[in-house]
C-alpha cells in the first residue's frame, strides 16, 4: 500500500494589492480572486452571480410582465412577490462577502482559505431561488385539508364501490275504470305472497284542466318491503305511463314496518283528448318499489379494474417479450469486445451504441406519448413505448453482460478442438444467460411498473382508467385502481427478486 | 516428435514475446518450459495449440506445421492436444461432468453436442475419467463450487477426454499450495509413464522442475537461454537456476513425502 500525503501548497502571490482586487471584486464579483491568483474560486463567483443575477432579471420580468417601463416593472415584480427581496437580500450579502474576501486573498502572505462561507452564502441564494422558482408553499400541504381528507379517504378505502347490490324495479297495480258504470268494477284482490293495491272507489272521472279535479282514490297497499320508497305511478288506457304528482312533486310513499301504506290520490288530468278516450275504460294506479334481488355482486368499476388491470400486466410483458426479442441480437453489435476487430466495426458499436443511449435517455411515457400519435390510443402504444425503452436498455446490459465474459473458458473449450458454435454454446451461453435472466426480470419489474401508468397518455391499462376516473373526482373507482397497481407491484417484487435470487 | 523451428511472436502492440524459438520435443518427454514472468512462456504454449498465431517460424508434429492449419484441420489437430491453465479455465456455472465431456466437443457433431448430447461410449469414458481423477463424488456439483486442487483434476480430466497425444500445461500449480502442486505434477507424471503421453509443462519452482522435469528449456526475453536434459536438471544448483530465472526463484519447499499418495 502507497500512503498518500497531502501536501498543502502555499498560497500563490497575488497579482495584485488588496485594495484593487477587492475593487476589482465589486465591479466583477470573482474578478479580484482571479487576480489574486485563486482562479477557481474567481470562476465559481462569477459563474454564480451571471447565473442568480439572470435568474433574478428573468423572475423580474415574468412577474412583471404585465407592465410597461423597467421602473414600473421591477417595483411592481417586487410588490407582487415580496420573496424576490429576500433574494435580492441575500445576493448583496455575497457580493459584499466576495469583496472582503478578494481583499482578504489578496493579502500578502495569506493563508490558503476553504473559502467555505462564500460557498455557503453561494448556496443561500441558489436555494432561495430555486424555493421561489419551484413555487414552495408547504401551507398548501394542511390548508384545504378538509377537502383532501374525504377524497383521500375514499381513494384508501375505495371498497365500497367494488361491490354492488342489483336492484330492479317491482310494480304492482291496481285497475281503476273510468267513467263509472252500472256495473261495480272489481278492485284487487288481497294476496298472500306478493304486494297488492286495493282502491276505492273502483272506478272514477280523470281531473279537467280548469274545470274539476278528478275522484279520490283511497289506495292501500299491503305486502311491501318495509322502508323501501315505492313510487306511485299511472297507467292510463293507452299504456302511457306516468308519475303521480301533488303539487308538482313525484309522490313517493314509504311503507311501514309491516309493509302497508294507505294514500290517497286524485286521478290526474287525461294525457289524450277526451274524444281519444271515449267509451268505458280501464286505468292502472301502479306502484313501484325498487327491491334487490339476488346477493352482492362485483361492481361493474371493480370488473373495469381486474380487465385492465389483466391488461396492464400483458402490455409490460408483451413490451419486455419483444425487448428481449429485439435487446438479444442488437446486443452483440453493441459489445465492444466483440466489435473491436476494425475500424468499420467500431464505428458500428460507436452508433449503435449513441442510438441506445439516445432512445434509452426519452422517459417511456414521452415514448407513448409519441406511440400514440402513431398508433392511436391504446395498448399496442403503450406496448411500442416500453418495448423500445426495453431494447435500449436490455441491449447496455446485455451487451456490458457480454464484455465481462471471461475469455479463459471461451480458450480452453476452443483448445479441445471444438468449432464455433459449439464453443459458443459450451463457453459463452453459460456465462451469459444469468447476466441475461437478471436483467430480463428486472426489465420486466420495470416495465409492468411502467404500464401502470403508461395509461396517463393514452398508453392503455389501468393508467388510462386511474387517469379517467380521477378526471371525473370518481375517487373511489380511482381508489380500486391504485389498490390494484400497488397490490401487482408488490406481488411482483416479490416474486421478481425471488427469481433473481436464484438466477444469481 | 514436436519440433519447433525460428518461431517468432510479435502482438500487434509490437512486444516482441518469442525470438527465434527452436527446439525439439520427442515423443514421450516430459518437457518443462521455465523463466521468467513476461518471458514468453504461455506464448510459446499457446502457439503450439494455435490459440495464439505466431508471427513466423514452424511447429511441425510428425511432420505436419501446424502454424498453417485453418479451420477443420486446425480443430482435428487440436483434439489431440489437450491444454491446463493456470486458472483451470474451467465453465464456472456448469457441472463438473458437463465440464469433462466438453473435452469431446471436437469428436461430436454439431447439432447434438449443442443440446448436450454425447454418445454412450464418450459418456462411459467421462465416467472412467473421472474414476481415474479421483473426482466421482464432485461429478455432479457446479465447477466453481470445487476447490483449486478438484478443479485443476478436472481440467485435466477434460484434456483427457480428448484422447490427447499431446498435453500443455501453462503454470498448472501456480494458483495451488505445494501439497496439491505435487498431487497434480503426479498425475500428470503418471499420465506421462502410463499413458506415454507427451507433456510440455511451464513451472516455476526449481524443485518440482528437477523432480519432474526429463528435460528443459529455458526461455528470457523470449529466446531459449537454456536446454537441459534430465541430469542436468538434478545436477543444476540454485545459482544456475537464478541466472535463467533471475532472483525471484526459489523452491517450493514441500517435500514429495507429504503428498497423499493416490
Ligand atoms: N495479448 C497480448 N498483447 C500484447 N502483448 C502481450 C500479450 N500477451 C502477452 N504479451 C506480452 O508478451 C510477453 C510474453 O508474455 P507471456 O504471457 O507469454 O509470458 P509468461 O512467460 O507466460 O509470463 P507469466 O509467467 O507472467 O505468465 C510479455 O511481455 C507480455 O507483456
Ligand atoms: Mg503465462
Amino acid at each position: 500500500m502507497q500512503s498518500r500525503r497531502v501536501i498543502s501548497k502555499p498560497q500563490k502571490e497575488s497579482l495584485v494589492s488588496p485594495i484593487i482586487a477587492a475593487i476589482a471584486s465589486a465591479l466583477i464579483p470573482g474578478l479580484g480572486q482571479i487576480l489574486a491568483r485563486v482562479v477557481n474560486r474567481g470562476l465559481i463567483i462569477l459563474a454564480s452571480f451571471i447565473t442568480s443575477a439572470g435568474l433574478l432579471i428573468w423572475r423580474i420580468a415574468t412577474e412583471g410582465a404585465r407592465y410597461t417601463g423597467w421602473k414600473t416593472i421591477i417595483s411592481k415584480a417586487y410588490k407582487l412577490n415580496p420573496f424576490l427581496y429576500l433574494i435580492t437580500i441575500l445576493m448583496i450579502v455575497t457580493y459584499i462577502y466576495a469583496i472582503v474576501d478578494a481583499y482578504l486573498t489578496a493579502r500578502p502572505g495569506a493563508k490558503k482559505s476553504k473559502a467555505v462561507g462564500m460557498i455557503f452564502m453561494i448556496i443561500l441564494v441558489f436555494f432561495a431561488q430555486g424555493w421561489e422558482i419551484g413555487q414552495i408553499d408547504l401551507g398548501a400541504l394542511v390548508r384545504d385539508a378538509d377537502e383532501a381528507v374525504p377524497a383521500l379517504t375514499k381513494v384508501m378505502w375505495p371498497w365500497a364501490k367494488a361491490i354492488s347490490h342489483p336492484e330492479e324495479f317491482r310494480t304492482s297495480y291496481v285497475e281503476v275504470q273510468t267513467p263509472c258504470t252500472d256495473v261495480a268494477f272489481p278492485s284487487g284482490e288481497p294476496k298472500t305472497d306478493e304486494p297488492y293495491l286495493i282502491a276505492d272507489p273502483t272506478c272514477g272521472v280523470p281531473s279537467e284542466v280548469e274545470v274539476s279535479l278528478g275522484t279520490e282514490f283511497h289506495v292501500i297497499g299491503r305486502n311491501f318491503v318495509p322502508g323501501n320508497e315505492v313510487e306511485i305511478w299511472w297507467k292510463d288506457s293507452a299504456n302511457r305511463e306516468f308519475h303521480h304528482r301533488v303539487d308538482g312533486d313525484y309522490l313517493i310513499v314509504t311503507p311501514d314496518k309491516n309493509g302497508s301504506f294507505d294514500i290517497s290520490v286524485i286521478m290526474p288530468y287525461r294525457t289524450l283528448t277526451p274524444a281519444a278516450e271515449e267509451g268505458v275504460k280501464t286505468w292502472q294506479i301502479q306502484a313501484r318499489q325498487l327491491i334487490s334481488v339476488g346477493g352482492a355482486v362485483a361492481s361493474d368499476e371493480l370488473k373495469l379494474a381486474v380487465e385492465k388491470m389483466i391488461e396492464t400486466i400483458f402490455i409490460g410483458m408483451m413490451a419486455t417479450f419483444f425487448g428481449i426479442l429485439l435487446a438479444v441480437p442488437v446486443s452483440f453489435i453493441a459489445a465492444r469486445n466483440l466489435m473491436s476487430h476494425s475500424p468499420v466495426t467500431m464505428v458500428i458499436y460507436y452508433l449503435v451504441r449513441t442510438i441506445l443511449n439516445i432512445i434509452r435517455s426519452i422517459e417511456p411515457l414521452i415514448w407513448a406519448i409519441i406511440a400514440v400519435i402513431v398508433v392511436g390510443l391504446g395498448p399496442f402504444a403503450g406496448i411500442l413505448a416500453l418495448t423500445l425503452h426495453s431494447l435500449a436498455a436490455l441491449a447496455k446490459l446485455y451487451s456490458e453482460a457480454i464484455e465481462s465474459i471471461d475469455s479463459g473458458q471461451i480458450e480452453a473449450i476452443q483448445a479441445t478442438g471444438a468449432n464455433w458454435f459449439q464453443v459458443i454454446s459450451f463457453a459463452v451461453i453459460p456465462q451469459i444467460i444469468p447476466p441475461f435472466v437478471s436483467f430480463t426480470i428486472y426489465r420486466w419489474d420495470i416495465n409492468i411498473r411502467m404500464s401502470t401508468v403508461i395509461g396517463f397518455v393514452g398508453g392503455g391499462g389501468i393508467g388510462y382508467l386511474l387517469a379517467q376516473w380521477i378526471r371525473i373526482l370518481d375517487y373511489r373507482s380511482a381508489g380500486i385502481a391504485v389498490w390494484f397497481i400497488a397490490i401487482t407491484v408488490a406481488i411482483l417484487d416479490f416474486v421478481s427478486a425471488d427469481i433473481r435470487e436464484k438466477f444469481v | 516428435m514436436l519440433q519447433i523451428k525460428n518461431l517468432t511472436k510479435v502482438y500487434p502492440d509490437g512486444t516482441v514475446a518469442l525470438k527465434n524459438v527452436s527446439f525439439e520435443v520427442p515423443e514421450g518427454e516430459f518437457l518443462i518450459v521455465i523463466g521468467l514472468s513476461g518471458s514468453g512462456k504461455s506464448t510459446l504454449l499457446r502457439c503450439i495449440n494455435r490459440l495464439i498465431d505466431p508471427t513466423e517460424g514452424q511447429i511441425l508434429w510428425n511432420g505436419v506445421d501446424l502454424s498453417k492449419l485453418e479451420g477443420e484441420e486446425l480443430r482435428k489437430a487440436r483434439r489431440k492436444i489437450g491444454m491446463i491453465f493456470q486458472n483451470f479455465n474451467l465453465i464456472k456455472r456448469s457441472s463438473v461432468f458437463s465440464n469433462i465431456m466438453s473435452g469431446r466437443l471436437g469428436y461430436t457433431q454439431t447439432l447434438p453436442s449443442m443440446l448436450g448430447r454425447f454418445t454412450k461410449e464418450d459418456i462411459d469414458m467421462g465416467k472412467n475419467v473421472v474414476e481415474r481423477l479421483g473426482i466421482t463424488d464432485q461429478m455432479h456439483k457446479r465447477a466453481d463450487e470445487l476447490s483449486g486442487g478438484q478443479q485443476q483434476r478436472v481440467g485435466i480430466a477434460r484434456a483427457l477426454m480428448q484422447e490427447p497425444e499431446l498435453i500443455l500445461a501453462d503454470e498448472p500449480v501456480a494458483s495451488l499450495d505445494p501439497v496439491l502442486a505435487h498431487s497434480i505434477l503426479k498425475t500428470l507424471e503418471t499420465l506421462n509413464h502410463e499413458d506415454g503421453l507427451t507433456v510440455i509443462c511451464s513451472l516455476h519452482y526449481l524443485d518440482l522442475v528437477q523432480r519432474y522435469g526429463s528435460s528443459v528449456v529455458g526461455l528470457r526475453e523470449g529466446e531459449v537461454v537454456y536446454r537441459g536434459s534430465r541430469e542436468d536438471v538434478r545436477k543444476m544448483t540454485d545459482e544456475q537456476f537464478k541466472e535463467i530465472y533471475g532472483a525471484e526463484a526459489e523452491r517450493v519447499g514441500a517435500s514429495i513425502e507429504g503428498v497423499v499418495q493416490e
